[in-house]
């Protein structure tokens, strides 16, 4: 049997973590069965009926769309063990006891299908210590796997296998949490609190101490281990605020109490402002105070020394920032080191602490360098993980500067670093990460990337610095390329038909250079290829049209000028459209205004589960000019052709909505039921699969023989219902919920999608809709109160509300 | 006093419960289904009357179309097992609808065309939606001029709100009341009279056991009133037709009204069964009341609410009585605010308004509460031996109703 296949999971325990990974297997189209233990008074699963309730009002959402919460099935240990039958993966999500967890599998053992794997979702426990617990028959299934917090957005999913787990489990696992749930798995050894929380939270121990002896404040920290880092931009206390500081304390507490060997166990203890602060029960966001806390705008932080609030906001010293911003690790690590300036000296020292930690643990923890860096970035947001950051530095050089501050007594501890990284192969090379793989210190080799048949749908998968892996900016073949846009080919992927256009500009804003480059895509593509494919290395898809490269349009030829634009954009859309070859979107993250009209002009899209389409023109003050509006015209009157005894209104108000209040979905399965994405466009849960199946997707609808869609008439909605919607923007004007040029912008929308001043059911075409499109964006465009919106945006990045 | 060729007597009302909509109890039992409910009810009461003998059965509905469509009055009379002889004619005048198929019934009486008619509503906004399915607007109400007809019902009461000076506070009260004098009359058996209990079966197919679950329950008091509202629960309750800011954070002067203090979205039907004397002589029939008098009036749609202050006036003229010669005053509360607005500017008595509550408690099914309404105050004059009572309510687009009975 190859196929692992899985039609339903249980999910035991419905805390915030137990909740949320039913909701993400739901998103995925698997049935899950959310237990929990039965409820003193009301329904017997009430405990998780109010858990799957919470999930419908969660920010940001764990369900792809609110009303996939009716396939999480509610369950209580009394009533409902015998539907464990039926599930392929059972993943145990309690509390952090050991008492509690072996009960409850001894309880389910029974039920659970002979061939079921059974996980734990533990971030620290003992998975061997678990795995003796459980029935002997379970023991080769028995696994950890450990989701990160929320477990739809973070992408890290450590693996760990007792001693008796057979590899196999694993495998199928992995390739189940990567294709079809989206996330990025990485082999952890069991030991406690696996990879990316040990050095996760020995770097936050790590911030703590520092930060005391150089004497810098929460704010300072904050803004210095953040953005300016390659971090997550919440730094370090206001992440430990936003996951909860007691349950920081409480991945502390199982470092110290299951680590009383470990060299460092002095320096594991709770730092007293986190006792401090848990005293008071301030936890965190969760009760809206911490390190920080809101009062009204003010932003303040926690005062250790007066045991109070104080203003926060202090930022890093302009010469810190400055080292930060320089070109390479070695040029700021060097600076950084040299500097008298406390707060660089604070940032050496903690790169220094979370080195020398990662070494010294890094043949107890992990198999190999690779995956301790890819579990810091996928489990915390960091851009590159430390080994990454130490090779690019300058291996040796940062190796003595080590060795040095431990002789010297300036680092928090004093253990060596270990010998590999002085000698031998490491050493000789100048790093951890080689070509041909990453330093596994308890091996002694280079281990190669592991060759899961389900990294082969990664075209260009994760890699780290030093492992010289292709970069896809550059890879394959060059077709064409410029400043705008590359055409290029996986010809060194074996795949040589399909043409592969990737926007270059920033955040893939579409000015006239993207449309000539995607333009000569599709004319390429008609000449030699199977079919073209729009994909960019990083996200967004396209955040729309490129204003500023408007600007100067606008400046000299004025409004009629920028109608030449719009049309051009228009026809461009239409090209894409009625491609004699297949065009497939790749979209992953924001496809907003042009950006969606890129989409969803093409004959396909494939999306990325995190997908946030829509058309946000009326925020500058304008309307979606470049065929969104005659998309929603088409849409819904081909939707309504199949069902003719509806009112064409009742499908296009959907559209007009949309449009007129810049509605952005929350992902792809909530933007296919706004209808930017069609049923028959697939989703994929994980982005870096998003070009296999794009690419494949162009192949098979060429091979089936493909033809562009006719180019027919359809019917327009006409006055009576641009009347009626209409005549609900008046209630939301004169009712105070819109302005006048948001009522004028929503009925502009109305008109344009209606047709115009026309019979009701009046037979149009896309260029009819496309010209109402082009007069009336270039009739805002002289609108004062757009202007304003234009330049408050342009000024600002913030929408004006006028 | 107005003068026709006989009176008209209401002889018989009754009414089914009203459900909330579109989650209540009655959300799978169709508007022509309640009609035949309440049709049969009122002919239960006059076991004497012989059924041939009624002209035509006139039924208000406030959306006729869909469930409620196709006649629904025809319909529902041939369903009730009326003779095939009995006519039937759907009226619509909005929430005016079923006061008005009351009047056109006596009014065919008093020119002396009939001897017995029915008069009824019936109105399941379960099934039929306030826009109706397939809602359509004349471009030229975008128009300034005409723009109040695009105005929906609670943007309407905002405006009213604001004109008459109606706090927040005062409509949360009101509500409350409502509620307080529902639940009162309910416990007290008040609505004994008028309600014709209503059995409600449904069948759903049970896919777990793979078959058909049937349920069968009688329900016999509105389902709309509600113990536990209080002022602190209705003043969480967010503005559902207005913002009290717009986009740009200025005053609007609007968003007091809410979902707590507007009338519930309701299933419901009644109806009334009214003679001439020589039809009451014939069949030995014992009138409940005799209708007075009927009239209506145009206000201004963006105010809509406050059109029973017109219509009032105007039906006492037509009856000949005071203002303060009415005991009982069935004023529907649409919403808190034109209610109040009403109240005040004509200065009515409270405590005679609604006594047993309004539709901010008990419901109003659009095109039915004209014709529930004067099977409440028929009932209550009886009930309490008063002489003159009162059915009025405010119309969509801008119209105010109002019917005059007496007790006999």
């Amino acid at each position: 049997m190859n196929n692992f296949i899985v039609r339903k999971v249980a999910v035991l325990g419905a805390g915030v973590m137990g909740a949320q990974m039913a909701a993400h297997l739901v998103n995925a189209r698997v049935d899950a069965v959310l237990f929990d233990l039965p409820a003193k008074d009301g329904p017997k699963s009430g405990i998780a009926i109010k858990a799957i309730e919470g999930l419908k009002k969660m920010n940001p959402a764990a369900l792809g769309h609110p009303a996939l919460a009716d396939f999480i099935r509610p369950a209580n240990y009394d009533d409902d063990l015998e539907l464990l039958r039926d599930c392929d993966l059972v993943i145990e999500a309690i509390a952090e006891r050991i008492d509690w967890k072996l009960d409850l599998y001894r309880k389910v053992a029974p039920f659970v299908a002979p061939h079921a794997i059974v996980a734990t979702n533990t971030s620290g426990l003992s998975i061997a210590s678990l795995a003796a617990g459980v029935d002997d028959a379970l023991k080769a299934r028995f696994c950890g796997v450990h989701f990160f917090n929320p477990p739809r957005y973070m992408p890290l999913v450590e693996l760990i296998a007792a001693p008796e787990t057979d590899p196999d489990v694993l495998g199928r696992l992995e390739a189940f949490l990567t294709s079809a749930l989206g996330k990025s798995c990485v082999y952890a050894k069991d030991t406690p609190n696996f990879i990316a929380n040990r050095i996760g939270i020995w770097g936050i121990l790590a911030t703590v101490r520092e930060a005391e002896r150089f004497g810098l404040s929460f704010d300072v920290v904050d803004d210095l281990t953040g953005a300016k880092l390659g971090r997550a931009k919440s730094g370090t206390f206001r992440t430990v605020d936003i996951v909860g500081i007691d349950t920081v304390g409480h991945v502390i507490r199982t470092m110290q109490e299951n680590l009383r060997d470990d060299p460092f166990h002095p320096l594991y203890e709770t730092p007293a402002v986190f006792a401090a602060l848990i005293g008071k029960g301030a936890l965190g966001q969760k009760t809206g105070a911490g390190f920080y806390r809101k009062e009204g705008k003010a932003i303040l932080r926690f005062d250790p020394e007066k045991g109070d609030y104080v203003p926060a906001g202090a930022k890093a010293d302009e010469t810190v920032a400055r080292i930060l911003k320089k070109k390479t690790w070695a040029e700021r690590l060097q600076l950084l080191r040299e500097s008298k300036n406390p707060q660089a000296r604070f940032v050496w020292a903690l790169m220094r602490d979370n080195f020398q930690y990662a070494a010294i643990k890094l043949a107890e923890i992990a198999d190999n360098a690779r995956d301790v860096d890819l579990a810091m970035r996928f489990g915390f947001g960091s851009s590159e993980g430390p080994f990454e950051i130490w090779q690019q530095a300058g291996w040796t050089q940062v190796a003595e500067w080590i060795r040095d501050d431990i002789e010297q007594g300036t680092a928090l501890f004093t253990a060596p670093l270990p010998d590999w990284v002085f000698e031998g192969p490491v050493a000789e090379r100048g790093g951890v990460h080689q070509p041909q793989g990453s330093w596994s210190a308890a091996r002694g080799v280079f281990a190669p990337r592991a060759g899961q048949p389900v990294h082969r749908r990664q075209l260009f998968g994760p890699s780290v610095a030093g492992e010289n892996a292709p970069d896809p900016a550059s890879a394959g073949t060059t077709v064409f390329e410029d400043d705008s846009i590359r055409l290029w080919t996986l010809d060194d992927r074996g795949v040589h038909d399909v043409l592969i256009a990737s926007i270059r500009t920033k955040v893939h804003a579409i000015g006239p250079g993207v449309i000539a480059g995607l333009l000569k895509g599709v004319e390429l593509a008609e000449r030699d290829y199977k079919g073209l494919v729009v994909w960019s290395p990083d996200d967004p898809f396209s955040v729309g049209a490129d204003l500023q490269a408007m600007l100067p349009v606008f400046m000299s030829g004025g409004a009629k000028a920028i109608e030449a634009e719009e049309q051009k954009l228009q026809q461009a859309m239409l090209r894409l459209r009625y491609a004699q070859v297949p065009t497939v979107a790749a979209v992953s993250g924001m496809a907003l205004g042009g950006g969606c009209e890129l989409a969803i002009h093409c004959a396909r899209r494939v999306a990325a589960l995190e997908s946030y389409i829509g058309l946000v023109e009326v925020g500058v003050g304008l309307i979606p000019g470049a065929g969104g509006l005659t998309y929603g015209a088409r849409r819904a009157a081909e939707e309504q052709a199949a069902a003719p005894d509806a009112a064409l209104l009742d499908f296009l108000k959907k559209y007009v909505m949309a449009a007129g209040a810049a509605q952005v979905s929350r992902s792809a399965l909530e933007a296919q039921a706004a209808g930017w994405l069609l049923p028959s466009d697939p989703i994929v849960f994980h982005r870096n699969e998003l070009l296999y199946v794009a690419v494949r997707e162009a192949k098979a609808m060429s091979d089936a023989g493909y033809r562009p869609p006719r180019k027919a008439a359809f019917r327009a909605a006409g006055r009576d219902a641009m009347a009626t919607i209409a005549a609900q923007l008046i209630n939301m004007r004169d009712g105070g919920f819109i302005s006048a040029h948001d009522f004028h912008l929503g009925k502009t929308i109305a008109e344009v999608m209606c047709g115009g001043d026309i019979e009701p059911g009046s037979m149009v075409d896309e260029e009819w809709i496309m010209a109402l499109e082009r007069k009336a964006f270039v009739s805002l465009l002289t609108h004062p109160k757009t202007q304003e919106r234009i330049m408050g945006m342009m000024q600002t990045g913030k929408p004006v509300r006028n | 006093m107005s003068k026709q060729v006989q009176d008209a007597y209401i002889v018989a009302a009754a009414r089914t419960p009203i459900g909330k909509a579109p989650k209540g109890m009655f959300r799978h039992l169709r508007p022509d289904d309640l009609l035949v409910h309440a049709l049969r009810a009122a002919l239960a009461q006059v076991p004497s009357l012989d059924p041939k003998a009624i002209e035509d059965a006139i039924v208000g509905c406030a959306i006729p179309e869909a469930e409620q469509g196709l006649n629904v009055a025809r319909i529902g009379a041939l369903l009730a097992g009326l003779p095939e002889t009995v006519g039937g004619v759907t009226v619509n005048r909005f929430c005016a609808s079923g006061l008005t198929a009351l009047a056109m019934a006596a009014d065919r009486i008093r020119v002396g065309e009939a001897d017995v008619m029915i008069a009824a509503g019936t109105e399941s906004m379960s099934m039929v939606p306030m826009m109706g399915n397939r809602p359509s607007l004349n471009p030229r109400v975008l128009l300034d001029e005409n723009i109040g007809i695009a105005y929906g019902m609670g943007l309407t009461a905002e405006k009213v709100a604001q004109q008459w000076k109606v706090s927040r506070e005062a409509q949360d009260a009101f509500a409350l009341e409502s509620h307080r004098r529902a639940l009162a009359a309910q416990q007290a058996g008040e609505f004994a009279d008028e309600i014709a209990p209503i059995e409600i079966v449904t069948k759903f197919p049970d896919l777990a056991t793979r078959e058909l679950a049937v349920s069968t329950r009688t329900v016999a008091l509105d389902e709309g009133p509600r113990a536990e509202t209080s002022l602190e629960a209705l003043a969480k309750l967010r503005p559902a037709f207005a913002a009290a800011k717009d986009p740009g954070g200025k005053a609007t002067g609007l968003g007091t009204v809410t979902a707590g203090n507007s009338s519930q979205t309701s299933d419901g039907a009644g109806a009334l069964i009214v003679a001439s004397e020589a039809a009451v002589k014939r069949f030995g029939l014992t009138p409940l009341a005799r209708f007075v008098s009927f009239s209506v009036r145009g206000v201004p749609p963006q105010i809509m609410g406050i059109g029973p202050k017109e219509a009032i006036p105007a039906a006492l003229a037509r009856a000949g009585i005071a203002q303060d010669a009415l005991d009982w005053i069935e004023l529907n509360e649409a919403f808190a605010a034109q209610a109040l607005a009403v109240i005040g500017d004509l200065g009515l008595d409270a405590a005679k308004v609604n006594p047993m509550g309004g539709a901010i408690a008990l419901g109003h099914p659009l095109g039915a509460t004209g014709a529930i309404r004067a099977a409440t105050v028929v009932h209550a004059l009886r009930r309490h031996q008063l002489k003159y009572g009162m059915v009025t309510m405010c119309v969509g687009t801008g119209m105010g109703a109002a019917g005059v009975f007496e007790r006999v």
